[in-house]
């Protein structure tokens, strides 16, 4: 290419559009799906009302939420629209109305179910990140910019929240929903684990699969303390035989016979039996009755979420679990036989990171339960005094803003991470650049972790090899390279499934496979 | 630099404003005075003595029925089994011994109500604070028997906001409030009556910016309305009047002037009063 061509390229790439481009992306994308699916996926409030004898149950069912752009309201009761400028100096937040449709329903035990009450309400404000879609400048000039006393340099990026422009740190995280096989000591020995951060819906859980000094496969999950044998636990989720399950995690000779010592060792050979003995670990000193159904709840509940999916029965994505256990399992052994390296954990591919619009969609999360929460007290009160229940009367709007804006002001997130937003650094231009381009790694800063701060190959053309603070962060955080794409989670995760299942690939929850024919092998 | 001590603007008499650095006209913006120091009390409000030096803990409020004082069982994730369900149940005896009186838990609703009401009129937290305050005023004062609670926290709203000059119609607060209209003015009454409310008749001037927001009018209208309701107010032509009437008319009137298309039935709806009211005080206007 000739030296003219690429340095009109690289302009390209310095323009303002692209500069902070990552985090309205990811903030529009939050915007316009991430926020109704978390309402979608919340579907509906339940109370307590209607546990008492002769009385209809009431919920309160959730439609669609629509956010506005910024306004402020004065205290005459006027309002207006605000614009970034106006909201730094008079120290307030900006932020957009959100409503949502509501509609209170009652009956359902044993009469029909009557709408009490549907209305589009206001149920909170949403702070608006500048230069994003719901921006009141998003499509202005620039003459119009510096007539609303804003600079057209500026590449937005950030949110103000009383008057201080704070913006959201990207987070380098594991990648969810992967099998990462890795050594590790226990007790002075060598064993090999095989993890994964199973990930749905904010709800975070790791397994781990582990081979431990004797041969035997142990699994851990959270709610169970310990470790469940392997062979027990695909049992309980169906795969029964002995065959089966040595066919499910390889056919190598030599992990046939590490499986047939597995087998040995188990102490159960149905389902129903380990089911119960699921059940004697997960609610020990409880009744029977009680073990089972616990046993049941907690492999549907906490075991491998990521593999739940809408409009699939729980039952269904049991055998799945057992599958993807067992390829857990092939991990190990393959690890404990040499036949893989251990994976490695800087490598970019097993990294993901979390932009504005991801923070923000966890924040909205727990936004929207608590307010839920806050609505199912209002309703259960204003039942309890015979008062007509109205939207508009049980919800409280300063909840849900409440709980958006105070993580975004002081930076303490929810599950307990701090520092997730920064107020901007407006030391200069280029310090506002690399700051909105800045990436941080959980990791902690008292640790060497030497091979996490060093620079990775797969960091080629995404991360900046020379821009990284001295001393104790050097290398934890980092800045992106001047041509980083980054790319989305897209949803065509269903297309994809009911293509492969066109296509042949049998065993797809939720699609029944058209021809039934076996393949004639 | 020193602190002045004038309470009205020395070019147009209006009133001044005094926060943390400025001394501030409210009417022309003129900055009378300003004062790096901060001369106001510490953020957190603590016992003027010796003895007493807490620093520490959220400011009191008046908007909590404990002040904000209250204690709390947390969960952990650390605990399991029996030691947390011993936690859960703690956690229930704490809660229902939250409570000492019935009076106690009215005033746990009522705030809830309130507070509710505020967020949703978009009032400020000084709104919410004093009409807390009101309330617990009424309740001490024995007003609430034979009247209802959620009556007394909508009165208790309106009667702040109209105290504090931004004056909110019965209606509108109806509209969000759990209570009726006849409620909310029974427990008004009581309060206006036994407490002494510092209250006068409503200016007009404090409903147009909102009514003028609702009927989404030109900037050039609403200011042209105030400047109509000013004067009426001046040569008291609107006296006696219904004042939601009086801003709707003047908007009406401001609008004509300005060939901008308002109907009296529009105009009227905003306010929540009828066009028969609303004609009335247009002509009453010039």
């Amino acid at each position: 290419m000739q030296q003219e061509d690429r340095r009109k390229l690289s302009r390209e790439y310095f323009s303002k559009e692209r500069l902070a481009e990552h985090h309205y992306r990811s903030f529009n994308s939050f915007l316009e799906r991430g926020m109704q699916d978390v309402v979608t996926e919340k579907g509906r409030i339940e109370t307590d009302i209607g546990d008492k004898e002769d009385q209809e149950p009431v919920f309160v069912e959730l439609g669609d939420v629509r956010v506005t752009t910024p306004r402020v309201r004065e205290a005459d009761g006027s309002e207006e629209l605000l614009y970034p400028q106006e909201a730094r100096l008079r120290n307030i937040t900006y932020s957009a109305p959100v409503f949502m449709e509501m509609s209170i329903v009652r009956g359902g035990e044993e009469e029909e179910e009557t709408v009490l009450d549907t209305t589009e309400t206001k149920v909170g404000r949403m702070p608006i990140m500048v230069g994003s879609s719901k921006c009141n400048i998003a499509d202005f000039s620039d003459e119009e910019l510096v007539d609303i006393g804003e600079d057209p340099a500026d590449p937005g990026g950030y949110f103000i929240v009383n008057g201080s422009e704070r913006v959201l740190m990207t987070s380098e995280d594991l990648a969810p929903n992967k099998i990462l096989a890795e050594y590790d000591t226990k007790y002075g020995d060598e064993i090999q684990v095989a993890k994964t951060f199973s990930q749905r819906r904010g709800y975070r859980a790791l397994v781990l699969c582990e081979r431990n000094r004797s041969g035997i496969l142990e699994v851990s999950f959270p709610s169970v303390s310990g470790s469940i044998n392997f062979v027990t636990l695909v049992r309980a989720l169906g795969l029964e035989s002995d065959e089966e399950i040595v066919h499910r995690v390889s056919d190598d000779p030599e992990i046939v016979k590490f499986m047939l010592e597995n087998l040995e060792e188990a102490d159960v050979q149905t389902e129903a039996e380990a089911i119960e003995t699921l059940g004697k670990r997960v609610a020990s000193g409880q009744g029977k009755d009680y073990q089972l159904k616990r046993a049941n709840y907690v492999i549907d509940r906490y075991l491998l979420p990521h593999l739940h999916e809408e409009g699939v029965e729980d039952e269904e994505t049991r055998i799945n679990k057992a599958y993807y256990l067992c390829r857990m399992a092939e991990a190990c052994f393959e690890l404990a036989l040499d036949r893989r390296e251990a994976d490695d954990k800087d490598h970019y591919a097993n990294k993901r990171l979390k932009v504005s619009g991801d923070l923000m969609k966890d924040l909205f999360r727990t936004a929207l339960n608590k307010l839920s929460r806050d609505v199912k007290y209002q309703l259960e009160r204003a039942n309890m005094r015979n008062r007509q229940l109205t939207v508009n009367t049980v919800v409280r709007s300063d909840v849900l803003t409440e709980r958006l804006e105070h993580p975004i002001a002081t930076g303490n997130w929810v599950g307990g991470r701090s520092g997730v937003s920064q107020l901007v650094d407006r030391t200069d231009h280029m310090g506002v650049l690399s700051h909105l381009r800045r990436l941080r790694s959980p990791l902690s800063r008292s640790q060497p972790h030497f091979e996490a701060r060093d620079l990775h190959a797969t960091q080629w053309g995404r991360i900046c090899p020379s821009e990284t603070p001295e001393g104790p962060n050097c290398g934890l955080v980092k800045n992106f390279a001047q041509a980083m794409e980054l790319s989305q989670n897209v949803d065509d995760e269903q297309d994809l499934k009911a293509e492969l299942s066109s296509m042949g690939v049998e065993g797809v929850p939720g699609l029944q496979h058209e021809t039934d024919a076996p393949a004639d092998d | 630099m020193s602190q002045s001590t004038a309470t009205t603007c020395p070019e147009c008499t209006g009133n001044l404003e005094r926060d943390s650095q400025e001394t501030v006209c409210t009417d022309c913006g003129l900055v009378v005075d300003t004062d790096r120091l901060d001369r106001g009390p510490e953020w957190r409000s603590f016992a003027d003595d010796d003895r007493n030096r807490e620093r520490v803990g959220a400011p009191l409020t008046r908007s909590r029925h404990d002040r904000g004082l209250s204690t709390e069982i947390g969960y952990s994730s650390r605990l399991t089994g029996r030691k947390r369900r011993q936690f859960a149940r703690l956690r229930r005896q704490h809660s229902r011994a939250n409570v000492a009186s019935k009076a106690e838990r009215n005033q746990i609703y009522a705030f809830t109500e309130i507070r509710r009401l505020v967020s949703s009129l978009s009032l400020t937290y000084s709104v919410r604070d004093q009409a807390c305050a009101l309330f617990d005023s009424a309740q001490t004062e024995g007003l609430l028997r034979g009247r209802s609670l959620e009556g007394f926290a909508a009165a208790a709203v309106y009667a702040v906001c109209r105290t504090n000059g931004v004056a909110r119609t019965v209606t509108e607060i109806v509209a969000v409030a759990r209570a009726d209209e006849n409620e909310l003015r029974a427990a008004y009454a009581a309060m206006n009556r036994d407490l002494g409310l510092p209250t006068g008749p409503i200016d007009a001037r404090e409903y147009i910016p909102r009514f003028a927001t609702d009927l989404d009018v030109p900037r050039a209208v609403e200011r042209r309305a105030t400047e109509l309701a000013a004067d009426a107010a001046e040569t008291g032509s609107t006296g006696g009047r219904k004042p939601s009437g009086v801003a709707a008319a003047c908007l009406y009137a401001a609008a004509r002037e300005a060939d901008y298309p308002l109907t009296q039935q529009r105009a009227a709806d905003a306010a929540g009063v009828t066009p028969a009211t609303l004609r009335n005080a247009y002509y009453a206007l010039d």
